[in-house]
């Protein structure tokens, strides 16, 4: 019986998954939010860092990507839910036997997989355009770090999904969540060059946590215990997300019905 | 056993006025309704704009939960067992939104069924036939942002028929569609009714829910105005004779005279381009035409017609008398 839900739940999730990829190839703000900002982001960060550009280069490829992965996450998962309630689809979507976040899962899946596209094109741009070196210290530490980063950032974008069943207005809240987790968790450099204050505030953020696996083991500034750390953080966050957005649909999708905010009448 | 039972259910609707001293606004949308429908059953929904209809089958369909009184669905409460309920039933609501543009019929229903838990191999089958039985087989492959609004709504059908559900929500299948089209359409509808299913369908066309419906009910603020077959509703209106004059730029105080016969129940004007239609309600029939030709005078008249009532005029009565 498990083992049967198990398999329906992986069916949908990958026809969800599927689906999200073919619409998004064809949308303009999406394609901007995974290729063209990223890379303009890397192109800024190498011209700022020019002169150490050589030292930094994986650093800058590695941050910029995890600006795609991050504006991705907060922009078009949020929107996705935003943009089924426009076209009257969220209505069908809950109306369907199939649970909610099984169909946000599959659309987080497929947003953070195409924002990995960016990395790619960072990646390319430094090295082919730039002719800059490019090694990964520990590539199978930094496989590691990057499948537990798609997972953190899948389920923390399963906590926004709810927010926005409930309340299309949250949407207003989208840009001021942007530059500070750039800023905060160390995509672009290093959080030491924070003000102190601010360091508990990194430490609370998942994003962060993936930052720091990502450029330490690609850079090979964290030994394996540090690395594990940051791994260990990125499960208990993906757990804790993961509770969370399930307590949020439930108490939202509830809120949504009573107060019929599904529709836009 | 019934398929659909509905037992003293109510929708409040709360909003909220003004920026900065708020205050809530409550809008009663359905009050205290009650109606059962029988296994098999095609059943209209009838009402004005605003009158709950679409909020009765939002309920119905576990997009809303009523403010209170409760509903069963095969025998599954719409609140505490909605998922149960979301298997068994299918809906539509009228217009083109509900679809994904960007993707093609054929790749909507496969992900539409894939939401329903379709097996895989049911709807390899299942897809070309549905494409098939709304008539959109050879444009299966297009995308949906090209097709016409009668396109649209018969993908619609094929979506809400997939998991083959016994229960249908149709609400205002027909609206907006050419006369072919809707024609088309209720053939669809008439086809499932003959297949057995349970059909709950919501209209503005009269004539669409007297050719379809075996039982309407008339809804009117959320209220229960009458409940009957075609046939029942319409002894709401055996008392009369409705009878039809075409006139050219009738003045209003002529409009008024009729009104005010002593044999004339109502009058009400239909405007067809240069022409109005003038529908005389009268218990007397034929006999006050005269009465009638002679408040007209010189006014230009075209055809004259005297018919039985139909469901329209028995709904038009209805509503008003609860206005």
């Amino acid at each position: 019986m498990k083992q049967r839900k198990f398999r329906t739940a992986l069916g949908v999730i990958f026809s969800t998954f599927e689906m999200t990829l073919r619409q998004n190839v064809i949308d303009s703000f999406i394609l901007f939010t995974i290729l063209v900002q990223p890379i303009l982001i890397a192109l800024l960060a190498i011209w700022m860092l020019r002169d150490q550009a050589a030292n930094h280069a994986i650093f800058i490829v590695i941050g910029s990507g995890m600006t795609g992965l991050w504006s991705s996450l907060l922009f078009v998962s949020g929107n996705s839910i935003n943009v089924e309630r426009w076209i009257g689809t969220l209505e069908s979507l809950v109306a369907s036997p199939s649970p909610l976040p099984w169909v946000i899962l599959g659309k987080n899946l497929a947003h953070v997989t195409q924002s990995l596209v960016s990395m790619i094109l960072s990646y390319f741009l430094a090295a082919l355009i730039f002719n800059l070196e490019l090694d990964i210290v520990n590539p199978g530490v930094f496989i590691g770090s990057l499948m537990l980063t798609i997972v953190a950032f899948v389920c923390f974008g399963a906590i926004i999904a709810p927010i926005f069943v409930m309340n299309p207005g949250v949407q207003g809240f989208q840009n001021a969540m942007e530059f500070p987790v750039y800023i905060l968790c160390g995509f672009l450099f290093p959080i030491a060059m924070l003000p102190e204050w601010t360091t508990p505030l990194s430490y609370a953020l998942s994003p962060y946590w993936a930052a720091r696996a990502l450029h330490g083991t690609s850079s090979g500034a964290l030994d394996l215990p540090e690395v594990l750390f940051s791994w260990l953080m990125l499960v208990l966050f993906s757990v804790g997300s993961a509770l969370l957005s399930a307590f949020l649909f439930r108490v939202m999708l509830r809120k949504a019905r009573r107060e019929a905010t599904l529709g836009l009448e | 056993m019934n398929s659909i039972e509905v037992e003293h259910l109510k929708r409040i609707y709360t909003t909220t006025i003004g920026v900065i001293k708020r205050t809530k606004k409550e809008v009663v949308a359905v009050d205290d309704l009650s109606f059962s429908i029988p296994k098999g059953e095609l059943f209209g929904l009838l009402g004005p704009n605003g009158a709950g209809k679409t909020t009765t089958i939002k309920m119905l369909t576990t997009l809303l939960i009523p403010t209170a009184g409760a509903a069963r669905i095969e025998g599954y409460d719409i609140v505490e067992d909605a998922r149960k309920v979301r298997s068994s039933i299918g809906f539509i609501f009228g217009g083109e939104r509900g679809l994904y543009w960007r993707l093609s019929a054929a790749d909507n229903l496969r992900y539409f069924s894939s939401l329903y838990f379709v097996d895989p191999e049911v709807s390899r089958k299942r897809i070309p036939y549905l494409l098939e039985l709304v008539g959109l087989k050879d444009r299966a492959r297009e995308k949906v942002e090209g097709y016409s609004r009668g396109m649209k709504q018969r993908l619609h059908i094929a979506r809400t028929l997939l998991h083959d559900p016994d229960i249908l929500f149709l609400d205002e299948p027909t609206i907006g569609l050419d006369p072919v089209g809707a024609r088309e359409l209720r053939q669809v509808v008439r086809g499932l009714h003959s297949e057995g299913k349970t059909i709950l369908l919501t209209t503005h066309y009269m004539f669409e829910a007297d050719e379809l419906c075996e039982r309407i009910a008339v809804i009117n603020k959320g209220k229960l105005v009458a409940l009957d077959s075609p046939q029942g509703l319409k002894k709401h209106v055996e008392d009369m004779n409705v009878l039809e004059i075409e006139v050219f730029g009738i003045q209003q105080d002529r409009i008024e005279s009729i009104r005010s016969l002593p044999l004339t129940n109502s009058v009400s004007v239909i405007d067809r381009d240069q022409r109005q239609l003038l529908q005389i309600h009268s218990p007397s029939g034929s006999e006050i035409l005269p009465q009638i030709m002679a408040v007209l005078g010189d006014q230009p008249t075209g055809r004259v017609a005297l018919r039985e009532p139909t469901l329209e005029d028995a709904y038009v009565r209805l509503v008003k008398e609860e206005a």
